[in-house]
């Protein structure tokens, strides 16, 4: 109880602090207003395109455009969570304290990750929209806002990750988005092997590839296990580079 | 002599460089005491490692009881209100406890005024008792303040210095300064630093004894020569006496150093004030730290 209390002190003071500066709305703002503009284009074109169905037409590609924004708003969100504190010389003020480094972590990676459901919670207008044209596959919704909702989190802990690396806000979020890119990218990449258990392996280890699945309604027990360990992954390595200031 | 923290032979080796070389020294418990060096000797480095923010390379520390930290740079979010912040701050440091004590804090500190306003539009004054307030707001036997007065103006540092008075009451302090004056104001015991090394370590009043063994005068007097020179040097037990014309203010600046530890000043005074000398102003030069200082410095 006492650990969990003290990490929602810290998510809440995270969150206040967020919301009570622009960025947050200037984000939210630009965010809602890219994606319903793509909305309302997909929604125009699958009019005309009478063979496919509306999943396939609106949710599959606007899902896919979500996903592909936050890679470059994740960074801009997280970036200062270490980066600022370590400007402000408030970090070792958390790490004096009776907070572990793990609580520190997992406080800022919840305030983080609420800020992004925050914005994406804006998306949820969409599918209102297509009840009311009598949409009704609302399990590709649901486990497309579950995909979205574990690739963000994956995100959002390597936004942490490289967020206390530097004091430096922009060096942290242009680490973050290389990294993020650059495992999309990967997945080009693997076409230029024609080794096949290889190209599998690669493609395991990209967030899209597991992403994907959810947004066509496959949800698959190893995505899960990829996307914990992921987060583990990145929450160890948070973990030690905060470590890392008392070597 | 119950004592609040001990360090002994406590060293810090960087990559390549020696930031604390064999460091011993004790604070008594409910004494302030003065931490003293140029900068770059390693009171930050010592400072830090007895609040626990870095690890020590070796040797030996022990700090009885729970310490509160005022870092070089106060550990303030801007965008807080200053109560917002104390509340946070207590949460994450204490185990349990009741928020009146914050209100507390709030009022020994002098932070009632400004309570609601966020940190970041408060004056450097204040941000440094915001400070204070952060070290001292879940009760901490000792309090360890790194530089608390930099960077003020003269009303801020005698109200930070009136505040550590305050606070020596209920709690052992340790702080360091630049402001040598703070430290003889409040400190009965001191410790110097230079180079990763302890220079001295004790009572102020027998560090400063020490250094003086002859007492030197300062004298600005209308006119002087060197027959006043000699009958001077004849009357008076003087070591010496060295004169200089100050052109700027059209007057001769006198420097007499004393033999031995007698204190000749009052008649010394009655003979420069003779209408041929004509005296203006009379001061001793005291061994005081910033002698000692300089004395470090070469």
């Amino acid at each position: 109880m006492m650990y969990t209390q003290k990490i929602a002190i810290l998510a809440k003071k995270e969150l206040r602090d967020a919301f009570s500066s622009p960025l947050i709305y200037i984000l939210a703002g630009l965010f809602s207003l890219m994606m319903g503009w793509l909305f309302f284009n997909y929604l125009l074109q699958s009019k005309e395109m009478t063979t496919t169905t509306m999943t396939q037409g609106v949710i599959i590609p606007i899902f896919g455009n979500i996903n592909f924004i936050f890679i470059f708003l994740c960074p801009l969100i997280t970036m200062r969570s270490f980066a600022e504190e370590k400007k402000q010389h408030t970090l070792d003020l958390l790490l004096r304290s009776e907070l572990t480094e793990m609580q520190i972590i997992l406080g800022k990676f919840i305030s983080n990750v609420l800020m992004v459901f925050f914005m994406l919670s804006l998306t949820l207008l969409f599918p209102v929209i297509l009840a009311f044209s009598g949409y009704s596959d609302w399990g590709v919704v649901g486990s497309s806002y579950l995909g979205i909702a574990l690739s963000v989190m994956a995100y959002t802990s390597v936004g942490l990750f490289c967020s206390s690396l530097t004091d430096n806000q922009i060096v942290a979020s242009l680490l973050t988005f290389c990294i993020l890119l650059g495992s999309m990218l990967l997945v080009i990449s693997v076409n230029a092997t024609n080794n096949y258990i290889f190209a599998l392996m690669i493609q395991y280890m990209t967030i899209p590839f597991h992403y994907e699945g959810f947004t066509k309604g496959l949800i698959r027990s190893y995505s899960f296990v990829y996307f914990i360990s992921f987060l583990a992954f990145f929450f160890l390595l948070t973990l030690k580079s905060l470590q890392s200031r008392k070597w | 002599m119950e004592l609040a923290i001990e360090i002994e032979n406590l060293c810090k080796v960087y990559p390549g460089r020696t930031a604390l070389d064999n460091v011993s020294f004790s604070v008594k418990k409910g004494s302030i005491h003065g931490f003293l060096g140029p900068n770059g000797a390693g009171k930050s480095t010592t400072m830090k490692i007895l609040s626990g923010l870095i690890p020590k390379t070796s040797g030996k520390f022990k700090v009885n009881g729970k310490v509160g930290f005022l870092p070089e740079h106060p550990p303030v979010y801007p965008n807080m209100s200053v109560k917002d912040y104390l509340n946070f701050v207590f949460s994450i440091y204490a185990h349990t406890g009741s928020t009146n004590h914050i209100e507390e804090v709030i009022k020994k500190t002098g932070l009632d005024d400004v309570q609601n306003r966020l940190i970041g539009n408060l004056s450097k004054g204040y941000q440094q008792r915001v400070g204070i307030a952060q070290a001292i707001v879940h009760s901490p036997e000792i309090i360890i303040l790194d530089e608390p007065t930099v960077g003020l103006d003269p009303v801020a540092i005698a109200d930070i210095r009136a505040l550590i008075l305050e606070l020596k009451n209920d709690h052992t302090i340790l702080f360091s300064s630049h402001q040598l004056h703070d430290v003889e104001l409040l400190c009965s015991d001191i410790t110097l630093i230079n180079r990763s090394k302890i220079v001295v370590s004790g009572a102020i009043d027998t560090i400063l004894s020490n250094l003086k063994t002859n007492m030197s005068l300062k004298a600005r007097v209308v006119t002087f020569n060197d027959e006043l020179k000699k009958k001077l040097q004849s009357s008076f037990a003087v070591e010496s006496v060295s004169y200089e014309k100050d052109s700027e203010h059209k007057n001769t600046i006198l420097k007499i150093s004393i033999q031995g530890k007698n204190d000749i000043r009052p008649e010394l005074a009655r003979f420069l004030s003779d209408t041929s000398i004509g005296l203006l102003e009379f001061n001793e030069e005291r061994g005081d730290l910033e002698d000692l200082f300089k004395r470090i410095h070469e």
